[in-house]
């Protein structure tokens, strides 16, 4: 296949903006091919979308979708010949996903948190969405081994549970989520900032992010921590954010990557004592991360309009359902976990929504490099993904901004410095945020870029950059970026003309890491008793097996040998 | 004023989903194009003239101008009137689930009873019904925060389970009785059940019920006795397990039934 005369978009590769021929044999991006030519004269061309944090699978998302069946009525899509039926907007079927992030010209979406006992359920899910590839990062944050482990400071028994339990989930990655406090809930109460202990355990929030740290660098994992602050949520927590941070200044990246991940920054940029004086302090964040390079982060931007909050702060979660007067669920996860699910709607004549919208933007246009931002609504909590040309419109365009601040409570102008930005993004940037950095920042090597090797994942706009000004014509900009005139995935034409023609079964990405073998016993020995003691099932129910993934693609990574590295 | 007539002969099939049967929609068609108009018959595609038999005033006209008299035993005909926004539509004989859900202006009478879901989310007209109601009437659907947000809908006769359950405005007005926790949640509505209530209003926050005689819940408050429209009645406030500032009035003389 060739995609001939598109003016290609690959920052990775070097390339900004450059008419071009793409070439695909056999899934993969070539040098030269022959075959069915793809007409994108003139138009965007990039590579498939990834999503490095959504929520897409497993039980906390059918939870949603059982207490939102108001929610399922939204965005009811008949079968065609190709696609099965989709529902809902926030919590939508498997189907609608996969079909939805295609649209969009997303070719790779990751869900964001799945505790090991609940992993089974997730990879269900993910088997049902199509078109895309997908993993799924692993929770460990308020875990009882891992607890223990970090008060014992035995590194090589947590290295070897960490190891297991992305086995036992077919994990992709080390998700932390309020640390300690899915346990302190337990006990009807929360951990408060990161030196306070969590409650029977002995450990703080500050001792099991450090230790998952420098046990995430020793096994060589694909992607670094990826952390769910303490305090998230609430007024004044960016102060929490920075002193996270700076816990992990010092640990040494195993991989051409971050030490940190953030997910959803923006809930996490918050200034004021309370929800009267609440105020944006992105721009203190932004400073941090300018002036830091071991830390990225995802936007978490809002939508107005309806979301469904799904996490494993149960804690937030029991607090929104109060402050939202909302149905709520909240979830004990045996020894692993808690959750919560309540929904939402943030609302534009909302002053703390206002300013939560602005915090998201600012972020976004305050890092200087947008290497270290992905782009997202940490879907469904700040609002559905279908959003994102939205977002990519606000984000080019000063004038949409101001459009949309007219709509807005008036807080927007004083409580956050939005008004005064003039920066708008360009097509290289825009491709950063939503392909580039987010592959780079989960360690998926083939993708997020189109050089020769590549996955190929490409998205081809109806948008003509030689001939549109997105600072001016940014309803051209989210009409053209909502539905891609051809998404290709692994070489296969699944959207022709913003219509799905093609699902075929994407693969699900999981990392097996190795460890030395005595360290996996000593810790196997510990968590037998565990299972025989507390857990409600078997240990040999417990692990996610092999048909539960009928199109992996494993990554290998693990204690390195013994000899010294250089 | 246009009159279309749609007539049921005896119908033994899966029901029907009919909600192009409306001013909305069939004003502005001929005769010949209404009789194209496509309904859903289980997972069925077919054609009005499939199951119906069509005749009237054979030109188009402005929806407003525009009258729908549907005949027949309809209580498998699902969604008549649906979001209609003026109009009348006549139902001569019972309507299926979810007549005049959505509406938004002018009228639906239905000169014999109405299955569930009667008017559900309605924004504003009228509904009237000769006979019975069956449960849901001016409800939200399954998880809605809303139900009815306006517009008027009148019960001559009795009333089911969880009318108006998520009310957020309008009236509605029973004649006869109500069923379990009518006005449950009411968000800021009026209900008048001239019968019997049991357990109204129900998690209820704002808006008002007053009901013939009801069994109240232990979560209201008694406030004493008001006169209204020169009846004496017994006023409670509540739920006060939701904190709720809704008023219920009963009649005085047939508590407890
Ligand atoms: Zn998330």
């Amino acid at each position: 296949m060739i995609i001939k005369g598109g003016i290609v978009y690959d920052p990775a590769n070097g390339i900004f903006g450059e008419e071009m021929d793409i070439c695909i044999e056999n899934g993969r991006i070539v040098e030269d091919a022959g075959g069915e030519v793809i007409d994108a004269s003139g138009l965007l061309v990039m590579p498939g979308g990834v999503d490095a944090h959504s929520h897409i699978a497993g039980p906390k998302m059918n939870t949603g979708r059982i207490m939102r069946p108001d929610d399922s009525r939204i965005g009811t899509e008949p079968r065609t010949r190709v696609c099965r039926p989709s529902t809902g907007y926030t919590v939508p079927n498997c189907y609608a996903i996969g079909y939805r992030y295609a649209r969009l010209g997303y070719t790779t979406a990751f869900e964001a948190a799945t505790p090991i006992i609940e992993a089974r359920h997730t990879h269900e899910e993910l088997e049902e969405i199509p078109i895309i590839d997908k993993g799924a990062l692993t929770l460990f944050g308020s875990n009882w081994t891992v607890m223990e482990c970090v008060r014992d400071n035995d590194l090589g028994k947590l290295a070897a549970y960490v190891a297991w339990g992305l086995r036992a989930a077919r994990g992709y990655g080390i998700k932390i989520v309020n640390p300690g406090g899915g346990e302190a809930w337990g006990f009807g109460s929360n951990v408060k900032g990161v030196h306070d202990p969590v409650p029977h355990f002995d450990v703080t929030p500050a001792q099991i992010i450090r230790a998952l740290a420098e046990v995430n660098e020793r096994l060589r994992l694909p992607h670094s921590i990826h952390l769910h602050f303490n305090n998230l949520g609430r007024p004044g927590n960016y102060t929490t954010a920075i002193e996270t941070l700076e816990l992990l200044k010092d640990i040494k990246p195993s991989r051409m990557r971050q030490v940190v991940h953030v997910a959803h920054m923006q809930f996490s940029a918050y200034g004021g004592t309370g929800w009267k004086d609440f105020e944006s302090k992105a721009s203190a964040i932004a400073d941090y991360f300018n002036q830091t390079n071991h830390a990225t982060m995802d936007l978490g931007q809002i939508i107005f309009g309806p979301a469904t909050t799904m996490t494993a702060d149960a804690p937030l979660e029991y607090a929104n359902a109060r402050i939202g007067h909302q149905k709520w669920s909240n979830h004990d996860i045996e020894l692993e976990e808690s959750s919560g699910v309540v929904p939402w709607v943030y609302m534009r004549k909302m002053p703390v929504n206002a300013v939560q919208w602005a915090i998201g933007l600012e972020l976004a246009l305050l890092t200087n490099d947008p290497w270290k931002v992905v782009m997202t609504t940490d879907h469904p909590n700040g609002g559905p993904f279908v959003n994102y040309p939205e977002i990519i419109a606000l984000l080019m365009s000063r004038e949409k901004r101001e459009e949309e601040m007219k709509t807005l409570h008036e807080v927007v102008r004083s409580r956050s410095t939005l008004p005064s930005i003039e920066r708008e993004l360009d097509w290289s940037e825009i491709v950063i945020m939503t392909r580039a950095a987010p592959a780079r920042i989960l360690g998926l090597e083939d993708k997020g870029h189109l050089g020769t090797g590549a996955d190929a994942d490409v998205s081809i706009y109806n948008i003509k950059p030689d001939e549109i000004d997105p600072s001016k014509d940014h309803a051209k900009v989210k009409v053209g970026m909502s539905r891609a005139k051809y998404t290709i995935k692994g070489g296969a034409v699944v959207v022709r003309d913003g219509e799905i023609v093609a699902a075929p079964q994407g693969r699900t990405y999981w990392v097996d890491a190795a460890v030395p073998e005595s360290d996996m016993d000593r810790m196997l020995l510990d968590l037998k008793e565990k299972f025989e003691r507390y857990y409600s099932i078997r240990m040999s129910n417990y692990m996610v097996q092999d048909a539960y993934i009928s199109n992996p693609f494993v990554v290998r990574a693990g204690v390195q040998p013994l000899r010294e590295v250089i | 004023m246009r009159t279309i007539t749609i007539k049921l002969p005896e119908y033994r099939g899966v029901p029907v989903e009919a909600e192009r049967i409306s001013p909305d929609v069939l004003a502005g068609l001929s005769i010949r194009e209404i009789s194209e108009v496509e309904v859903w018959q289980g997972n069925r595609r077919l054609k009005l003239s499939d199951i119906f038999l069509i005749s009237g005033d054979p030109d188009p006209d402005r929806p407003e101008n525009t009258r729908i008299v549907v005949e027949g035993d309809l209580s498998k005909i699902k969604r008549l009137g649906e979001g209609m926004s003026t109009g009348v539509v006549e139902i001569i004989g019972n309507a299926g689930m979810h007549a005049g859900n959505s509406m938004r202006g002018g009228v639906l009478q239905i000169k014999g009873n109405a299955d569930d879901w009667l008017g559900r989310e309605m924004r504003g007209g009228r509904i009237v019904v000769e006979g019975d109601a069956g449960n849901y009437a001016g409800a939200g659907y399954r998880g809605e925060r809303c139900g009815m947000r306006g517009g008027e809908i009148i019960i001559k006769g009795n009333a089911g389970a969880f009318l108006g359950e998520h009310l957020c405005g309008g009236t509605i007005e029973v004649v006869g009785d109500a069923g379990d926790f009518p006005g449950c949640a009411n968000q800021g509505g009026v209900i008048r059940i001239h019968g019997h209530a049991h357990l109204p209003g129900a998690e209820m926050v704002k808006g008002s019920i007053t009901a013939g005689s009801a069994r109240v819940l232990p979560s209201f408050a008694y406030e004493g006795t008001v006169e209204l429209g020169g009846l004496t009645y017994k006023k409670y406030v509540g739920d006060l397990v939701e904190n709720g500032k809704g008023e219920l009035y009963v009649a005085s003389d047939q508590i407890g039934k």
